[in-house]
């Protein structure tokens, strides 16, 4: 087994890349004095000890061995991903039922069924039941479908 | 009597028809998702952190702690009947409550537990109001610095109580606290880490946040497993139980409620813990242990009495410390930061109504509990028909509406899609999120507090050990820290959660 993809290796590794990217993004922050804190003074604080902690971990895992990262699986990750993408997207431009199709459509692929009978069911309901809680019920400020209502 | 004046103000809060009517919305709502598998309270509360946004503050967090304690109550009724826990606390449950149903005494079963909770939430609620105000007396005498090293002590402990790696976790809550960084600087109004987007210099919210780590990659994580579900349903004839079990019972559950009760009030404790830790109990005390796992009632009372009393327990450091000890405390600290409230020892004196009211609907929603549970308990069992495929559209969906509706943004949409995926990356490493929300629940706070601290000693680190509370909390701290990284202990930890998870 590959040291370097164990968990604990790959998570010391992502503590020590926040840390660098914090450091980074806040090298223009004042740091001040311990009397009067500048807005860096906390932040790159925090940032040096998430860069020691992830060190840490790196080299303990790398000493002592940890659990393999199971393997990922691409699928479900990435179209619920989109899915909510195209919904922000989708939202304000064209209203609440053409967002609501393509997230539900995209989210019912990600399953390890996909019936389309059920998913166009599952797309009335819930369509119907959104526009009377939020449109009706609740009297939120959104488009069903821009330009009709 | 000060104390009846305060629990009168209460209930008169807590008996307005509103309030009754979100009690009792939130236990629906959490006895639906404690059935449901697959969708834990700390989700459920994260995806409807929005809508209380738009909900008077009492009656949103009547409504989140109903969902809270309702869930346990769901929760056990599945593992009863269908042997499937619908949230962590009641795995326990399963062992001898689904044995207990096999035997033909599944209403028993379910009314043990129902009125053990019963009895656990009363004694709960009864001991938050005993502990309330004194706690919340000598949090006033706090300055920045005590303050400070209590947070510190906070987040340590709640390291120690979850499960896997103590230095990840901790890595965890650091990774929490520059998240909660972000935004505008209070005493200069620079901007940090706002990547020049307009949208964050009010700071990451952090409902997008919550629900992204712990919603939808809770989503994503049980897509890839393809949940399924199995096992026959089993039906529930008479609910009575015999009087060899009630007698059996009744001690069981009174150990239970006040182990449970004890637990709940550490930082990290809450139901889980309590409900692991009286079976044990339970099961050493017993003159004949091998009875357990083979349908004792003892099983099944004193693990559902104390994860109710913890779940009520664990109410007392967030409300006068303003310290949430569990995620699901972080998500309530956070709701209150939405309504414009500052948890914290101020809230009592200030929000007297808020307070008592909270702490009176706990009791009335325990109450609405064992009658949403017992005579309705035949609709809850159809529930958990509906296949997941139906189910996990529509909570994305919700959550995407409900992150919209925060602020009318779809930038908040977006964020949650980022913060589903970092979410996902976290289960995949083995990286509890709950360090990380606690983190960023009290990142801002622990900053003010530490500047403040600072300033008013002039820069001299030395007043965390000068001031007798600061410098008691700190030793604390050093000591449990200690005692994580002492073998037999980490040992024992490691046994601890193999039990847990076996």
């Amino acid at each position: 087994m590959n040291r370097f993809l164990s968990k604990d290796f790959l998570s010391g590794l992502m503590f020590i890349c926040f840390g660098l990217a914090a450091l980074y993004f806040g090298q223009k922050l004042a740091l001040g004095t311990p009397v009067r804190m500048g807005p860096g003074y906390v932040p790159r604080m925090l940032s040096l000890t998430l860069l020691a902690l992830g060190a840490v971990i790196c080299i303990v895992a790398l000493v002592s061995g940890s659990d393999p990262v199971e393997r990922l699986k691409w699928k479900p990750l990435t179209l619920v991903t989109i899915g909510i993408v195209c919904f922000a997207l989708l939202f304000e431009r064209a209203g609440l039922i053409p967002a609501l199709v393509v997230l539900i459509l995209v989210a019912s692929l990600a399953g390890e069924e996909f019936k389309l009978i059920e998913v166009i069911g599952n797309i009335v309901a819930l369509s119907v039941l959104c526009t009377l809680v939020f449109k009706v019920g609740l009297g939120m400020n959104i488009y069903i479908l821009r330009g009709v209502w | 009597m000060e104390l009846l004046d305060n629990l009168a103000l209460g209930f008169s809060v807590a008996l307005s028809f509103q309030n009754l009517a979100y009690a009792l919305l939130g236990c629906l709502l959490g006895t639906l998702i404690g059935v449901l598998p697959g969708i834990g309270p700390v989700a459920t509360i994260a995806m409807l952190l929005p809508i209380t946004f738009h909900l008077p503050p009492t009656a949103s967090l009547i409504m989140l702690a109903g969902i809270y304690y309702g869930a346990s109550y769901g929760g056990s009724t599945t593992s009863i009947l269908v042997n499937l826990p619908g949230e962590a606390a009641s795995v326990v449950t399963c062992l001898d409550g689904y044995q207990m149903a096999r035997n033909g005494r599944a209403g028993a079963a379910l009314s043990i537990s129902a009125v053990g909770s019963f009895f656990a939430g009363t004694v709960g609620t009864l001991i938050i109001v005993l502990f309330a105000e004194p706690l919340t007396r000598m949090a006033q005498k706090f300055g920045p610095a005590d303050y400070c090293s209590l947070m510190a002590l906070g987040l340590v402990a709640a390291v120690i109580l979850a499960s896997g790696s103590v230095v990840k976790a901790i890595a965890m809550i650091f990774l929490g606290l520059l998240f909660g960084l972000v935004g505008t600087d209070v005493n200069t109004g620079a901007q940090r880490f706002t990547l020049d987007m307009p949208e964050l210099s009010d700071g990451i919210d952090f409902a997008p946040i919550a629900m992204g780590i712990f919603g939808i990659a809770e989503i994503i994580v049980n897509l890839e497993r393809h949940l399924t579900r199995t096992g026959g349903t089993i039906k529930v004839t008479s609910l009575w139980p015999t009087m060899d079990e009630v007698r059996r019972a009744i001690p069981a559950a009174i150990r239970g409620t006040f182990l449970g009760a004890a637990l709940g009030v550490l930082p990290g404790g809450g139901p889980t813990l309590g409900a692991f830790s009286s079976y044990t109990l339970e099961k050493r005390i017993s003159k004949d242990p091998s009875r357990f796992g083979k349908g004792a009632v003892e099983g099944v009372a004193a693990p559902e009495s104390a994860n109710n009393a913890a779940a009520q327990t664990s109410f007392i450091p967030m409300l006068t410390l303003g310290i949430p000890s569990n995620a699901v405390m972080a998500l309530m600290v956070g709701a209150m930061i939405i309504q414009g409230i500052q948890p914290g020892p101020e809230v009592m004196t200030k929000k007297p109504d808020l307070f008592w009211g909270m702490i009176a609907s706990m009791w009335i929603g325990n109450a609405m509990l064992v009658v949403i549970n017992l005579p309705m308990i035949g609709i809850w069992v159809k529930l958990l028909t509906v296949p997941y495929r139906f189910l996990a559209p529509a909570i994305l969906l919700f959550c995407c509406i409900g992150a919209y509706s925060l602020q009318n943004s779809t930038f908040h949409v977006m964020q949650v899609a980022v913060f589903g995926v970092l979410g996902y990356v976290f289960v995949k490493l083995g990286c509890e999120g709950a360090p990380f929300l606690l983190g960023l629940v009290l990142g801002p706070q622990m900053e003010e507090y530490f500047r403040r601290a600072m300033l008013l000693s002039r820069g001299d680190p030395m007043v965390f050990l000068e001031r007798p509370i600061s410098l008691g909390l700190l030793i604390t701290t050093a000591l449990l820290l200690l005692l994580m990284a002492l073998p037999s202990f980490k040992k024992a930890r490691k046994e601890a959660f193999v039990e847990e998870e076996g």
